[in-house]
């Protein structure tokens, strides 16, 4: 039986009507149209369809929706700022030319900012451990973790500003 | 005049709406009333269709639809060969093939109503081996009706070998006395795996006929001009009635060419005449989405003691798998992997094509290549050690030169082979940064690949001059991630003296954009469709300088722009604004076509032409090479170089350090170029020692990102030990000089694994990829009881 829920997505309480085994992934796809969770293996492990739930990567193709309600859920949609403004992640991803065909890029890009968020200063091995789930075919990988370290950098040294 | 934009590492034009999740992939494409689709596949690699059931399934709530292999065209599609069904009809030859299909309104419907298809079948003996299937007397015949099939153009089969579907021939001097002058004969096998191509994007289509006359389908592919001829072939739409929206594609590498998923969709669309979409599962895309093509090559080399190879002999069988899919035009092309880099004055090869009951292979980045190639580059490194030379040195004295025939006749351009060899020489005489110890041993290893690019081909382009001064560029190319949206911007810009941020690329649909054959395949998208957009940029520029000259009385060969702005002799005499009437920034609404009316719209069309080879002999004509006809649109090449080490006790292999020099002639964008090799360089470590279809009698036993290794960031060397290096050696056909990249960088990479794995611990493993047991057995063998 289809039941309404209450989510809260980007920062925005949507209702929707769902069967209760969907997934996040379905939900926030085919329900609200975000499509930039990607799906690409609705097993876990491609990580293209990776999303933050209170600021913990979820791997939305096998998290159910109902598990979110209640939850603060960020998609990409969410990460640029109010006026169009990049994320320094979404800059760094475009500047170091870390996106190829772009399919696995939302997902890398939130799963850098949860280990950002997390560990401001991450090294290249804390950096490719946390993007062991995030598979990608097209980069060989390098100029995303390029990307990260390079983002975590200007993450750092604008909080430096506001705080100094 | 120095260039202003190409060659400039500029932003990518898609990677705005790409990092935002904007960017639209075909599995994005939501329409109203939309239908969703699931196929049932046989879960044997060989059976008949007894019977097929669907009345359960066409009960089922919220179905709209069930076909079976009845409601499919009779005609049979393929590349060259047409040898399959759209579902199969009376006998299944792959467990996985299709054989029935659902519509229905969501997708767990059509889950359940797949599963509710009754089928009965009667298993049939089946064949695996590629070595059973060129016997003349098999036991299974796979296509009983094979010589009777329809074909693209007419070639001979091999008459006593039924389960052949392709062989070709290259015979160049005389190979028994280039054997017999040598001094040194050796002769050895190597084998490589099925491997997925594993795009992270699932093939997706959605088709919506309308009426009986045309059909629109948005799909994920790497060609369109194929799909479109099929599409009209097998459902008789005119041409004028086939629309393709073919939005971002989320990665291809060959997979995204045979016809998938959108037959299927339409046919689907055609009885409920309401919109379909099939996207398929990861399993499916293992299952049905095509594969590398395992070859096995048999190579037997014969030298000098000054080490010139004498002759070279080489036999390749291709298993396909069910059907041929591309894997004819392989068989044919895999040779160019043989034909590109060495001079060999006596040479023959022989490349077979079979069927075996197993999931048909497709293109895969290299077409070939990368398996011949791995092969050869193997074999050098062998034969080095046995002449006691440098393995660089040994390659060198057998590298092709400019304007020297290669072993098909055709005279070689642009090699920068021995340029790549030379910094990679400089790699493996570095000393070691980090020291050998424990289990771990270190080993470094060297190779050289090429890759051809296909010709003929038509490729066109058209260039807009907007009101505002942007340009839009029209084309008809892919982009699957490997950013030809920004090379055509690249060259637009270039020739316009504008920043690239002032260049709108389309390229999506085609009833916007202009023909382009061969689609994002054989690393042709840079050349091909660089000098069309170049020639279509020049033609606008013209159509505006003539505007311009009529109206300002002055001639058109005084005339330049660059940013916008028109000079004449040097001075600003106008601007593309100021051309356009009524148009006033302040003044909305002002915006209009020229005073003299109409628009600027520059086309052409960038036609590389070719001269074929005698099937029997492989040799294209003296005279047309002479001319300067070649077979092929160019060659690239590309050095690798690595450091691995060798877990002795586990035989696990990680790679520590890898180098590439290129030569794609010059680059159009230096960081793109890198993002190739990058790229190119973690698919072939995952091809040279992990990835591999796992196939039981027929059955695939590893169809998801669990069970089959994709390289992750675990498998990369660090960051700051993956160098690229380019060597370009420009072309003189190519814009800017520029030719291609995308597949070389995945060719050679292997061998150079397996030169540096036998450097650490002296094991040869001929067959890839050299997983930690395979590699471990070797270890253990060489070892003894």
């Amino acid at each position: 039986m289809k039941r309404i829920i209450k989510l809260k997505v980007n920062g925005t309480d949507e209702e929707v009507l769902i069967e209760p085994w969907w997934t996040l992934s379905r939900v926030l796809r085919d329900e609200l149209n975000l499509n930039g969770a990607k799906i690409g293996c609705e097993t876990g492990d491609c990580g293209s369809c990776t999303i933050l739930v209170d600021g913990k990567t979820v791997k939305s193709c096998i998290y159910p929706a109902m598990k979110a309600i209640g939850k603060e859920i960020l998609t990409i949609e969410g990460l640029e700022g109010k006026d169009g403004c990049l994320h320094p992640l979404q800059e760094a991803f475009i500047a170091h030319f870390a996106v190829q065909c772009g399919f696995c890029t939302p997902g890398m890009i939130l799963t850098a900012k949860a280990l950002l968020d997390e560990n401001p200063n991450p090294s290249e091995t804390e950096i490719r451990e946390a993007l062991i789930g995030n598979l990608c075919r097209c980069t060989g990988y390098v100029k995303v973790v390029e990307a990260i370290l390079a983002a975590g950098e200007k993450m750092k040294q604008s909080r430096a500003k506001t705080q100094g | 005049m120095a260039l202003s934009t190409i060659g400039k590492n500029v932003e990518r034009v898609d990677a705005r709406e790409k990092v935002r999740g904007r960017a639209l992939f075909s599995a994005d494409v939501k329409l109203p009333r939309m239908l969703h689709a699931r196929v049932l596949r046989s879960p044997y690699p060989h059976a008949r269709i007894v019977r097929i059931d669907a009345s359960r399934a066409k009960r089922l709530a919220g179905v709209r639809c069930v076909i079976t292999g009845r409601d499919v065209p009779d005609a049979r599609h393929g590349f060259v060969l047409f040898d399959q069904h759209i579902l199969a009809k009376h006998v299944t030859r792959w467990a996985g093939e299709p054989i029935a299909a659902v519509a229905a309104e969501d997708i767990d419907i059509a889950d359940e109503a797949v599963d509710l298809i009754d089928v009965e079948f009667e298993e049939l003996p089946a064949l695996f081996d590629a070595e059973a299937a060129m016997k003349s007397d098999p036991e299974v015949i796979i296509h009983p009706d094979l010589f009777t099939y329809e074909r693209a153009r007419k070639y001979a089969f091999d008459l006593d070998k039924p389960n052949v579907f392709y062989h070709h021939k290259i015979r160049r001097g005389n190979i028994e006395k280039g054997f017999k002058a040598a001094n040194l004969v050796m002769e050895s096998e190597f084998a490589t795996e099925r491997i997925q191509h594993c795009a992270i994007e699932p093939h997706a289509a959605i088709a919506e006929v309308n009426g009986n006359e045309s059909v629109t389908i948005w799909t994920s592919r790497q060609d369109i001009a194929y799909l479109r001829n099929w599409i009209g072939a097998l459902f008789g739409f005119k041409p004028s009635g086939i629309r393709v929206v073919r939005p971002y594609v989320g990665g291809g590498f060959g997979s995204k060419l045979a016809m998938v998923t959108e037959p299927i969709a339409l046919i689907l669309s055609q009885r409920t005449r309401r919109p379909v979409k099939f996207a398929l599962t990861r399993e499916e895309v293992f299952l049905s989405g095509g594969n590398r093509v395992p070859m096995t090559v048999r190579i037997k080399d014969g030298v000098d003691w000054e080490g010139r190879l004498m002759a070279r002999e080489i036999r390749a069988i291709l298993k396909s798998g069910a059907y041929s899919s591309v894997i004819s035009i392989i068989v044919r092309n895999c040779s160019f992997g043989a034909v590109g880099t060495y001079r060999v004055p006596n040479f023959t090869f022989d490349s077979y094509g079979v069927y075996a009951n197993e999931p048909p292979a497709c293109n895969f980045r290299g077409f070939g290549s990368s398996q011949v190639v791995f092969a050869i580059e193997s074999h050098m490194d062998m034969l080095a050690e046995k002449l006691g030379m440098d393995p660089v040195a040994f390659r060198k004295k057998n590298l092709l030169e400019e304007g020297e025939p290669n072993v098909t006749g055709e005279i070689m351009h642009s090699i920068g082979a021995g340029e790549c060899l030379d910094k990679m020489a400089e790699f493996m005489e570095a000393p070691s940064k980090t020291k050998q110890q424990g289990p771990f041993r270190k080993g470094r290893g060297i190779a050289l690949g090429n890759k051809y690019c296909a010709a003929p081909t038509a490729s066109v382009a058209r260039v807009k001059i907007m009101e505002d001064g942007c340009l839009a560029v029209f084309h008809g190319a892919d982009d699957i991630g490997q950013g030809c949206n920004t090379v055509a911007a690249q060259v637009a810009a270039e020739e316009f003296g504008v920043s690239v941020d002032r260049v709108k690329v389309v390229f999506d649909d085609t009833f916007l954009t202009p023909f382009f054959n061969g689609g994002s395949t054989s690393s042709r998208v840079t050349y091909h469709l660089g000098n069309a957009v170049k020639l279509a940029s020049r033609d606008a520029r013209n159509k505006l300088f003539r505007l311009v000259s009529k109206k300002f009385h002055v001639p058109i060969e005084s005339l330049e722009t660059r940013g916008g702005d028109i000079y004449a002799g040097g001075e600003r005499k106008t601007s593309i604004v100021e051309l356009f009437t009524g148009f006033k920034a302040d003044r909305p609404g002002g915006y209009g076509g020229y005073a003299e009316g109409g628009e600027i719209v520059g086309e052409d069309v960038f036609v590389q032409e070719y001269t074929p080879e005698d099937p029997e002999t492989g040799q294209i004509d003296r005279a047309a090479a002479l001319k300067g006809l070649r077979l092929v649109s160019f060659w690239t090449y590309g050095a690798k170089a690595v450091e691995i080490e060798v877990n002795v006790e586990t035989g696990q292999v990680r790679v520590l350090r890898s180098a590439s020099a290129m030569d794609m002639g010059c680059p159009i964008n230096p960081k793109m170029c890198e993002q190739q090799i990058e790229g190119g360089m973690g698919m072939a470590i995952g091809d040279a020692l992990f990835e591999e279809m796992r196939m039981d009698r027929g059955i695939l036993l590893n169809p998801n990102f669990t069970d089959y290794k994709l390289p992750s960031t675990m498998q990369m060397p660090p960051m700051n030990e993956v160098e690229s290096i380019f060597c370009a050696a420009p072309h003189k056909d190519g814009p800017y000089g520029a030719k291609g990249l995308g597949e070389v960088a995945f060719v050679g990479l292997q061998a150079a694994i397996a030169n540096a794995i036998y450097d650490a611990v002296g094991v040869r493993v001929r067959g890839l990829p050299i997983t930690a047991e395979r590699l471990l057995e070797a270890l253990n063998e060489k070892k003894g009881p």
